[in-house]
């Protein structure tokens, strides 16, 4: 797709799920089309780390988390929301560049098994000192309205798709595949790989941060650990391979096939998505290494030369 | 008995060997001669069965070598001592030695080829329970060649056996390797050490970027222009 | 102080299995440099294989194992074959990073099987013997732990006996060491691979077995079990089974001495802990010989 093309779609999409709470009859349309634009920011916020800068981090949901506890904590505090996300952001970002210098003397796998590591830490130390569960105060309950949140998902969204879209094509961007496909000769050709890794993750450790600040403003309750659970990263990841790891589309394409097959089946068969998803991952790891978007790709090639 | 024919290599997009032909007779030692990056391990690895060549054939006792497993080398009788010797450091010699013999056609007769080994190199007896990572330089070289003879190959192939041994060690090692020949083992001797290699070799072959610039008997190929621009340089023409 | 030995007596049983749990995982990535982070779902597995044949067959969980570690050793077979084959092809950075997402896949699909077939209930299996305790000054030791640390020695011990003394054991010793050389004495490396994969999850088997019994299994435990291997390899280092044992001992006596320190949920931080710090100390030096 063609960049003006490409752009004017996005705006069309955008519209269309601006109006969507005025023509939505239940809240279940809503809360479907809200997990699916958080699973794109989180998957998308991954998928700069883990994509473009090639670091494979399991330790996700830890900025995730940290972005839900500091929002959560200031806002029901009285804080603005929009304001207690940027706190969680800040601090999810800080604490990511705090543990980035010591993390990023690990390669490749050994960065994945220590950030792994080190998010397990993060949850049950908050599992250990915030045990009991966060509820809403009820004044809050009663006007909580849904479609606040869902604007806001949208927002997100398309502010994550925008910061990545102009990431990969920027100078840094370009450093940032660079060392994906081999530090070594990217530091040789002049690559500063540490702080291309590091401002990597700012970037996406302040989204996730943002994810995490919008699951707390959405969130009427849940344990103070939940968010920091690996669950969180693994569905980053999953949704991130599925689309298409790397790319501006695959995040959006395997949040929304993600949500959908999740939903759809968890109404019948909990946990069962898992058992599907899992497969499908293996088997795009080893076939199909581009995702949903190379086999759209694929398609379109092959469409194009039967009829050209 | 190895015959290799317009043998094409390479890794990648980066060709290395561009149509090699060159020959192994029985009872032969044969020198590979060329300067660095020439393809004369490449060559080897292609023999090993470690790299698929592009194009062209090989022949090993009139059967096709080139698509067969890298293991399955070894049984027909093809030992290789492998540039840098590569040895498994964290074993004793004798089991390094053991595993020369894993091809189940070598395990036959293992005990008295272990003998024959051992008077090859009686120092290796000595040694035989310590650390192979222990020993020196030159008594792993004598490891290397020890563990690919307990292959019982007719055929006995080495990258580079002088590289880093002293002088004296390369002269008494290059002198083993004539009587493992008498012994009726022919040898394929991958060499940077022209005089050595062209005074133990009966024939020689000189390769130059990936191709054989000149073969002939060893005396022969030590007064050969292509020889002297290759190891002295163009000043000596 | 009783309290405090008995807490540590206690560790040191559970750090057997720590042990078991790990060697399997050390023998995958030294011999085939992959790591199966789904090696704790193949402990669950095992668990519930043990659960089954006592439930449906009336077997006896240790008797359980003549039968759970065959299965395992054919099932680890079958797991290479469909997936890890296709992993080994690949240069090793890739082949690490590339078995990362394959058991993470895997994991995930096991997970969620277990639930379909055995529900998200703690499962563990009860006998007739299982409330025995013999009593030493004061330090009650459960029977059932003991017999599992016994035995978890004994596996261990007979696994570091197959590697030093068989020809194939030796293969694999020099599969991973140097697999172009290994290829060059005529080993088939490719069924070293597999050889070494089977009998990695065959000791998974068998840690699960031994878990369902003295302790319990659900399908939540994989990540748990996974993380706790992975914390014994870094740090008893790749190559040694049995100094992999005595890394499950020192991190079950490591928790224990957490947990008696600051407190039962501090149990699990304190490997982790130890492992990113052993991680980031020595970043290249830790698998590297």
């Amino acid at each position: 797709m063609t960049r003006p093309r490409g752009l004017a779609l996005g705006v069309v999409v955008v519209a269309a799920l601006a109006a969507v709470p005025r023509v939505a009859r239940t809240d279940a349309e809503l809360n479907f089309l809200f997990l699916v634009l958080l699973s794109t920011t989180l998957a998308q916020s991954w998928n700069i780390v883990a994509g473009y800068a090639g670091q494979v981090n399991l330790g996700h949901a830890a900025f995730f988390g940290l972005g839900a506890l500091t929002t959560r904590t200031l806002w029901i505090g009285g804080t603005p929301v929009l304001l207690a996300m940027g706190a969680g952001a800040l601090v999810a970002t800080a604490f990511a560049l705090l543990i980035g210098v010591v993390a990023f003397r690990l390669r490749g796998a050994y960065f994945a098994i220590g950030t792994l590591a080190l998010g397990e830490i993060l949850r049950i130390t908050v599992g250990n000192v915030l045990a009991e569960i966060s509820t809403l105060p009820a004044a809050t309950i009663a006007s909580y309205r849904l479609a606040d949140r869902y604007y806001l998902a949208l927002a997100l969204a398309v502010a994550t798709l925008a910061v990545v879209g102009a990431l990969g094509r920027s100078r840094a961007g370009l450093g940032m595949q660079a060392i994906r496909e081999d530090e070594e000769a990217a530091e040789a050709s002049g690559v500063n790989a540490l702080g291309l890794k590091l401002l990597a993750l700012a970037l996406s450790t302040a989204l996730a941060g943002l994810a995490g600040g919008l699951f707390a403003y959405y969130h009427i309750s849940y344990y103070p650990s939940h968010p920091f659970g690996p669950h969180w990263t693994f569905d980053a990841l999953l949704i991130t391979y599925v689309g298409g790891v790397g790319t501006l589309h695959g995040p959006v394409l395997g949040a929304i096939f993600y949500v959908l097959l999740k939903e759809y089946l968890a109404v019948r068969w909990v946990d069962f998505h898992l058992l599907i998803f899992g497969a499908l991952f293996i088997g795009i790891v080893l076939l199909l290494p581009g995702g949903l978007v190379e086999a759209a790709a694929r398609l379109r090639a092959l469409a194009g030369r039967r009829a050209p | 008995m190895l015959e290799v024919e317009g043998l094409e290599a390479s890794y990648g997009s980066f060709r290395v060997l561009s149509g090699v032909t060159l020959e192994v007779r029985p009872g032969e030692i044969v020198a590979l001669l060329g300067p660095n990056g020439a393809g004369k391990t490449t060559l080897i690895r292609c023999i090993a069965g470690l790299l698929r060549p592009r194009a062209g054939a090989m022949r090993w006792e009139g059967r096709p070598l080139g698509q067969a497993e890298a293991h399955t080398v070894v049984e027909r009788g093809v030992a290789v001592v492998p540039e840098g010797r590569r040895l498994f450091g964290s074993m004793s010699v004798e089991e390094n030695l053991a595993l020369g013999a894993f091809a189940p056609r070598a395990r036959r007769g293992e005990a008295s080829r272990l003998e024959g080994v051992y008077a090859i190199f009686p120092v290796l007896r000595e040694r035989r329970r310590q650390l192979v990572r222990a020993l020196s330089g030159g008594q792993q070289q004598m490891v290397a060649i020890g563990r690919a003879l307990m292959a019982d190959p007719r055929l006995l192939v080495l990258d580079e056996p002088s590289l880093g041994l002293a002088p004296r060690l390369v002269e008494s090692i290059f002198g083993l390797l004539r009587e493992i020949n008498r012994g009726g083992v022919s040898i394929l001797l991958v060499e940077q050490n022209v005089h050595a290699a062209l005074a133990l070799a009966h024939r020689g072959y000189i390769l130059e970027a990936g191709r054989v610039a000149a073969e002939g008997q060893g005396s022969v190929l030590l007064n050969d222009a292509h020889v002297r621009r290759a190891y002295l340089g163009p000043l000596a023409r | 102080m009783t309290a405090f030995v008995q807490q540590m007596v206690l560790g040191l049983l559970i750090g057997g299995l720590y042990g078991l749990a790990a060697a399997g995982l050390s023998l995958v990535f030294g011999v085939l440099k992959v790591l199966n982070v789904a090696h704790g779902q193949l402990i669950m597995l095992g668990g519930y294989g043990a659960f089954w044949l006592g439930a449906l067959a009336g077997f006896d969980p240790f008797a359980a194992l003549t039968l759970v570690i065959p299965g395992a050793l054919a099932f680890g077979a079958v797991l290479y074959w469909t997936l890890f084959a296709w992993v080994v092809r690949a240069s090793e950075e890739t082949r690490v990073k590339n078995s990362l997402l394959i058991g993470f896949g895997l994991a995930l699909a096991l997970d969620a099987l277990a639930v379909r077939l055995w529900t998200a209930d703690e499962r563990s299996i009860t006998t007739s013997y299982a409330g025995a305790v013999v009593s030493v000054g004061g330090i009650a030791i459960p029977l059932v732990r003991l017999a599992s640390l016994v035995l978890a020695g004994a596996l261990i011990g007979g696994v570091h006996l197959l590697l030093a003394r068989t020809r194939w054991g030796r293969a694999i010793r020099a599969t991973a060491e140097d697999w172009e050389a290994a290829l060059l004495t005529g080993i088939d490396v490719r069924r070293a691979y597999l050889l070494a994969f089977a009998i990695g999850t065959a000791l998974a088997g068998a840690a699960g077995t031994l878990v369902s019994v003295g302790y319990s299994v659900s399908p939540s435990i994989g990540l748990e079990w996974t993380l706790k291997a992975l914390v014994v390899v870094v740090l008893a280092g790749l190559g040694s089974m049995p100094g992999t044992f005595v890394g499950g001992l020192v991190l079950g006596l490591a928790e224990a001495a957490a947990a008696w320190g600051f407190g039962g949920p501090y149990r699990e931080m304190v490997g982790l802990v130890l492992f990113f710090v052993v991680l980031v100390a020595r970043p290249q030096g830790l698998f590297a010989r």
